[in-house]
């Protein structure tokens, strides 16, 4: 090679590495925290009194998942997220189902954030709401997402600036409509009593817990933003244990305060619950079909003293973090999509850039429909009385918002259950790796002459995670069929796609991980775990030479 | 079902336990450990903040240093530093210490003239000082030894014709001597100054 080759392919351009501690935590921010104003009035109309412990469930099993991303994310610093640490550590047809179970979630995020945010808007404009004009409330969802679309093609998305400004806002926000709803309106024996009267049926919790696990996805976008973090092994585990304690908190404080809080009739109050001109209690109504897409700025209304100022401008806020969210729905899976193209589990067609815009166009647009078919089959019901008869029919009568939450949650569940084995699975065989950060409790053992540490979070969250996806197997009528019709038909593409380019069908591609482990640190900046990990193969050859001579 | 306000010592509890773990846990965020190579880069920023705290910027007949004075002013704007802009005119040992060099002055008026123009362009303050001394490099040494300098900067040598050394007797012993550090600016393709632009590029072509 001469030297000016040489110097072309060392000058090829690299993400540049401008995102700090707020920065990276913003990323996940904007992404999970936007959950919680979907997922808490599905929780509350689905598990009742019983709410707050289908949130803790979801959240001690968010807790190990967000332990295990942690520790991958640290010691594997690439965009690529659960789908590439699947890839490592099970082989190239896990990798797909992970990666595909990951793009569902993604595209279930367009709709879903999107069909949420109108819902905020039309706390603040009622030409919006669902229920009296479904067709505009379709419309304008479907407008959004088209317009994101043309967004992230042509290249303009919103900066990590703006992303942490809207995440500060919204934590000081939550933070005080949480402060002030405990401080003032908060009765413990009110939830006593909610919990004691409104208990509800075994399968009502287990319906809870599975959506109670949608309010803690998104971990994924601060292992996506891996590349672009400055020191990502030492930053990527602050901001991700902060992101989960941050989450944790508000999720079980909501749900506690929405079974235990007492509204305010005070001056600027809004009129009192009711539903069917009766007086209802402050959770039933925030879990009704009215109220469920935006539970959080008609709870932050009834808050007393603060209500009023957040009455004006949560749903503004809400609808805000929630379009973000949206959006990071369209840009995180062309991502996915263009990396799982470039390690050959999906076809070169998602790799395409546009050439005017140097985007990836083709796997925007083509996801971008997906999701538009997601919101037609969401919104089906309200806008034609014979669909609404054939759902009430198949599949209970769910609503749109509750049919998306189903999908999401099983595409989540699968995602995470093959990042547990992951896990597992790359602390038995890739031991060498330096890990800054390490989940606690481990079992040590020796396997090939290499001291390895076996996760009993991993295993904990394993059977935690697997429980939530036989919960959404057993409840959602929808979900039990149209989550694994997903899998299965991306399981058939690249069973073919892989066949007739004459890849590995079952197994996997030759990769030369320790090389690549190497790269990986060096393009990271993290030079001091570089040299570690070069020291521990050094060992670990020194070793087996001195075995062998034996 | 609806009320008024109502205070209770578990909510209460409850919304203090949020507040605090929330700030909490994002000021623990934003304050990582620094890693080897940050510490090493917060010791050259804190050898910085010591090199920059007093500047001197020499001047002399010998030594054309404007560019240092713009380089000076922009550190000074940035480390709040004390600059002082020193012209030194050196008096032979065949005329008394007082001589009157009015032609030297009036260069030495506009040299300093420059480099505070330089400075309010940059919005910093500057001293300004001409003195007469029998050699430039030991006046130098002595104000910067007053004046407790922490980098003495200076320009590049010129003189008449290019002798073959970037750097003049007087650059050397300041160098040597200085208990600062020194910053010597020789510019680019170095003697230019002192080289006949117009036959350089005749002898190229």
């Amino acid at each position: 090679m001469s030297l000016e080759a040489r110097v072309v392919e060392k000058r090829k351009p690299q993400l540049r590495r401008a995102v700090k501690p707020w920065g990276s935590f913003a990323w996940g921010y904007s992404d999970v925290g936007a959950d919680i104003f979907v997922g808490l009035g599905l929780v509350l109309g689905a598990a009742a009194g019983a709410s707050n412990i289908a949130f803790l469930f979801a959240g001690l099993v968010y807790v190990c998942i967000g332990l295990a991303y942690t520790e991958l994310a640290a010691t594997y610093p690439v965009a690529g997220g659960g789908q590439y640490f699947v890839l490592r550590g099970l082989g190239d047809i896990f990798g797909f189902i992970a990666g595909w179970a990951v793009l569902l979630d993604f595209t279930i995020d367009i709709t879903l954030f999107a069909w949420s945010c109108v819902d905020y808007l039309s706390q603040l404009v009622p030409q919006l709401l669902t229920v009296p004009h479904p067709v505009t409330h379709f419309v304008v969802v479907l407008l959004l997402i088209c317009g994101l679309c043309l967004l992230n093609v042509i290249g303009i998305r919103e900066s990590t600036a703006f992303n942490g400004i809207v995440s500060g806002l919204d934590v000081v926000s939550e933070t005080a409509i949480l402060f002030f709803g405990f401080f003032f309106a908060f009765n413990p024996q009110l939830l006593i009593h909610t919990m004691q009267t409104s208990w509800p049926t075994t399968f009502q919790l287990m319906n809870g817990v599975s959506l109670a696990i949608i309010s803690f996805v998104g971990l994924e976008s601060i292992s996506q933003a891996a590349q672009e973090t400055q020191r990502p092994a030492s930053i990527i585990p602050r901001t991700s244990i902060s992101l989960i304690l941050t989450i944790l908190i508000f999720a079980l404080s909501y749900s506690n305060l929405a079974l235990g809080m007492q509204p305010w009739s005070g001056h600027g109050a809004p009129p009192a619950p009711m539903m069917h001109g009766h007086n209802v209690p402050l959770w039933a109504y925030l879990g009704n079909g009215e109220n469920n897409g935006k539970a959080v700025a008609v709870l932050a209304s009834y808050v007393p003293f603060y209500g009023a100022l957040a009455a004006l401008y949560v749903p503004l806020l809400g609808s805000i973090l929630l379009l973000i969210s949206s959006n990071s729905g369209v840009f995180g899976s062309s991502r996915i999509a263009y990396a799982m193209s470039t390690t050959q589990l999906l076809p070169s067609f998602f790799q395409r850039v546009h050439g005017r815009f140097r985007t990836p166009a083709a796997s925007i647009i083509a996801f971008t429909l997906v999701a538009i078919v997601e919101l037609i089959f969401a919104a089906l019901p309200s806008l034609n009385t014979h669909a609404a008869m054939i759902y009430r029919k198949f599949f209970h009568g769910e609503d749109g918002i509750t049919f998306l939450g189903d999908l999401y949650a099983f595409g989540a569940a699968t995602s995470y259950s093959f990042v547990f084995i992951a896990l597992i699975a790359l602390r038995l065989y890739d031991p060498l790796s330096p890990r800054k950060f390490k989940i606690p409790f481990n079992i040590p053992m020796q396997i090939r002459g290499e001291r390895v540490e076996f996760p009993i979070v991993g295993v904990i969250g394993f059977i935690g995670i697997g429980s939530i996806l036989v919960f959404t197997m057993i409840t959602h009528e929808i979900g039990r069929f149209a989550g694994p019709a997903w899998l299965i038909c991306g399981l058939i593409g690249y069973l073919i796609y892989r066949y007739r380019k004459g890849l590995p069908i079952w197994r996997s591609q030759r990769h030369n991980w320790r090389v690549a482990q190497v790269d990986i640190l060096r393009a990271s900046g993290e030079l001091e775990l570089m040299d570690e990990y070069t020291n521990n193969l050094r060992e670990s050859e020194r070793r087996r030479e001195e075995a062998r001579q034996r | 079902m609806t009320g008024q306000i109502h205070v209770t010592v578990a909510g209460m509890i409850i919304a203090l336990f949020i507040a605090g773990a929330i700030g909490a846990t994002l000021w623990w965020m934003v304050h990582p450990a620094p890693s080897y190579v940050q510490k090493l880069a917060q010791r050259a920023e804190h050898e910085l903040e010591r090199l920059v705290g007093s500047l001197i910027v020499v001047f002399s007949p010998e030594i054309d240093s404007s560019h240092m004075m713009a380089l000076a002013a922009k550190l000074a704007r940035g480390e709040k530093s004390h600059l002082l802009a020193l012209y030194v005119i050196e008096v032979p040992f065949t005329l008394p210490p007082n001589a009157a060099m009015p032609h030297e002055e009036r260069i030495a008026m506009d040299a300093l003239a420059a480099a505070e123009t330089i400075a309010n362009k940059y919005g910093v303050n500057l001293r300004t000082e001409m003195i007469h001394a029998r050699q430039t490099s030991q006046a130098v040494l002595d104000i910067a030894r007053q004046e407790k300098a922490h980098l003495i900067m200076l320009g590049s040598f010129r003189e008449g014709k290019y002798t073959g050394a970037p750097l003049s007797h007087t650059i050397e012993t300041i160098s040597a001597y200085a208990k600062c550090d020194v910053l010597i600016g020789v510019e680019g393709k170095h003697g230019t100054l002192l080289v006949d632009e117009q036959a350089l590029q005749v002898a190229e072509r």
